[in-house]
């Protein structure tokens, strides 16, 4: 993406609406967020819409917005809604809470419960590929359950990455950030172009955004796995379209973890969305009862292997 | 072919959008075409589109899948179109032919060859600099060519809008021909109406084309002419178009034709008025609903 201007975020003790902002927490091509505290110091999460390609706040507190993308801002802005909406209406502990939502400075706000932790990205970056199969099933299975209900919802997440998935200080994964979700940004021309995040985006997202679905976001948990396993991102799905070198979990990683889990995060990948699992529900299955993910081989292949290991050791 | 197009038309502040363009290509051959109807004469969107409905519906007829000739195609195309629109204003008993500026464009086998009527430019962007462009059929080009004048005081001559040669009217055209130019990766194309390239200095297209892809670098190039041009805004059309012979990273947009069928086209043509969809406004009220909804939501849910 080529350099643009960046909005200048609201000062550190700013009193929005009935919240006192305390710092900057993370900055995207459609929003911030920030670090506030309301009236009783509970702290909060706020996210501001504010889209660098269409508002710019260089000083003061109200962004510019120019005659000519007010349509487009305006129209980011029902999808903002959106996102509100979808999530005011989820209420799962693995999934991120709204609290309030409001107007001010000519544009939108959404209070979101603020998590202590680290987001799975930290985790990895300290536990350095010494993360174990234990964790790796638990923290995905609980973060699946928020997905099932994300999908129950009718909503796509499309920006599922280590990022995006939070570690309270108790262990649960909570899901965050749904700026991504719904696609209906990418039919307003070069102005709202759709997010993705290389290396965890699937194919479609790239090539054929009407063919999105539960599927999209069960590759983007397969990268994150990919990634929690190794430590680093895996190839984007546009070089894979063209080139596959994306070394499979199973190879990679074979001895370090189960035959089983790397299958399912190799399945999970396919490049092609009719061979991923379909359906969360599939997906956690595979995670949590350790069974044989549904592919090629007969469950009687899997014994014989599982035999094999077994009189190995 | 390999290529990555973009192309974009704004209104500007004027009260009706009178630039045309288009773009089509075969398997083995690319046109791309601008024309800026004349204002100052009646129906000057008209001849712009005859120009580039003509232009179009010749090189679908004649690229199976390639070009016999590019320069034969171009000569008969352009006067032709001319042709065209003289009789298309008879046919609607219209007092005096419409005036069209054209140029247009044709790639084939990397190689690329052009031809203009007017103002409308073509620039071949190589290693950050002007490797070619079209000389304009203008008055104070002419006053430059010979000297009498600088490019700085061209700017803002009374008489830079002058164009002595235009498809339709009276007169036959001038029509001026390129020399052929061989292209290599990463070489960038660019047809624009003179709305944008009046507003803007060649530095700025250059660096603005050279620094993306054509699909975020036409929109950012419009931009800046609008808000250079500022209340005066003409209108603004321009196509550009990225030569790639090598893998780009935008697989959506680059377009591959080795896979396409002899004998069919790709064409995108700004329609007569060719507006962007627009969404229906949200208005305040839309705004307050949503918000009232979601915090309706917020508590019902909440535990």
């Amino acid at each position: 993406m080529p350099s643009q201007q960046s909005n200048q975020p609201l000062p550190p003790g700013f009193q929005l609406d009935r919240y006192r902002i305390e710092r900057q927490l993370s900055l995207g091509g459609f929003s911030i967020v920030y670090l506030a505290y309301d009236a009783d110091e509970t702290p909060v999460a706020i996210k501001e819409y504010l889209p660098n390609s269409l508002a710019l706040r260089s000083a003061g507190t109200v962004p510019v917005v120019s005659e000519e993308h007010r349509n487009a801002f305006r129209h980011g802005m029902k999808c903002f809604f959106e996102e509100g909406r979808a999530l005011a209406h989820l209420s799962h502990p693995n999934v991120v809470r709204v609290l309030n939502f409001f107007r001010a400075n000519e544009t939108v706000y959404m209070v979101m419960q603020y998590e202590r932790g680290r987001t799975l990205q930290e985790h990895i970056r300290r536990c350095k590929g010494a993360i174990k199969e234990g964790f790796v099933r638990n923290v995905f299975s609980r973060l699946l359950n928020g997905l099932r209900e994300v999908h129950a919802q009718k909503l796509l997440h499309l920006d599922i990455k280590p990022a995006n998935i939070y570690l309270r200080t108790d262990g649960a994964p909570v899901l965050l950030d749904f700026g991504a979700a719904r696609q209906a940004l990418s039919s307003d021309g070069p102005y709202l172009k759709p997010m993705y995040t290389p290396g965890f985006a699937a194919p479609e997202q790239y090539e054929a955004p009407d063919q999105l679905g539960p599927w999209t976001d069960i590759y983007a948990v397969g990268a994150s796995i990919y990634t929690t396993l190794g430590g680093a991102v895996p190839p984007a799905a546009s070089a894979r379209l063209v080139k596959d070198e994306r070394v499979p979990a199973e190879k990679r990683w074979a001895g370090k973890y189960s035959k089983q889990l790397l299958e399912t995060v190799d399945w999970c990948m396919q490049l092609d969305y009719l061979e991923r699992p379909l359906s969360v529900f599939a997906l956690q299955k595979a995670l949590a009862d350790g069974g044989a993910p549904q592919r090629d081989h007969s469950w009687a292949d899997t014994l014989s292997q599982r035999l094999k290991g077994l009189i190995g050791k | 072919m390999k290529f990555t197009i973009f192309h974009e038309s704004r209104i500007g502040k004027r009260k009706s959008n009178q630039d045309r363009l288009s773009y089509c290509y075969s398997r083995d051959a690319l046109l791309m075409v601008v024309a800026d109807g004349m204002g100052g004469h009646l129906h000057g969107e008209l001849a712009a589109q005859v120009a580039v409905e003509y232009l179009t519906e010749a090189f679908q007829r004649e690229s199976l899948p390639r070009l016999p000739d590019p320069f034969l195609f171009l000569s008969w195309g352009l006067t032709n179109a001319h042709h065209a629109i003289a009789a298309h204003a008879a046919e609607r008993g219209l007092p005096e032919a419409p005036r069209t500026t054209c140029v247009a464009c044709v790639v084939q086998d990397s190689i690329a060859y052009w031809a203009h009527a007017g103002d409308s430019r073509l620039y071949v962007i190589r290693d950050g600099r002007v490797l070619a462009q079209s000389r304009d059929h203008s008055r104070v080009q002419a006053m430059i060519d010979q000297g009498q004048l600088t490019a700085a005081e061209a700017r803002h001559h009374p008489a830079r809008n002058r164009v002595y040669s235009c498809l339709g009217g009276d007169h036959t055209p001038q029509i001026d021909f390129s020399r052929k130019t061989t292209l290599a990766a990463g070489d960038i194309i660019a047809l624009c109406s003179d709305g944008v390239w009046g507003a803007l200095d060649d530095a700025t297209l250059v660096s603005t084309l050279e620094s993306a892809s054509v699909t975020d670098g036409v929109p950012r190039l419009l931009d800046e002419a609008e808000a250079r041009a500022g209340e005066t805004c003409d209108n603004l059309s321009l196509i550009a178009l990225n030569w790639e012979e090598s893998y780009g990273d935008n697989t959506t947009a680059m377009v591959e034709t080795q896979t396409m069928p002899l004998d069919t086209h790709t064409t995108l043509m700004g329609g007569f008025d060719a507006p962007r969809p627009r969404d229906p406004e949200l208005t305040e009220d839309d705004i307050e609903r949503a918000i009232e909804e979601i915090r309706g939501a917020i508590q019902k849910y909440s535990r």
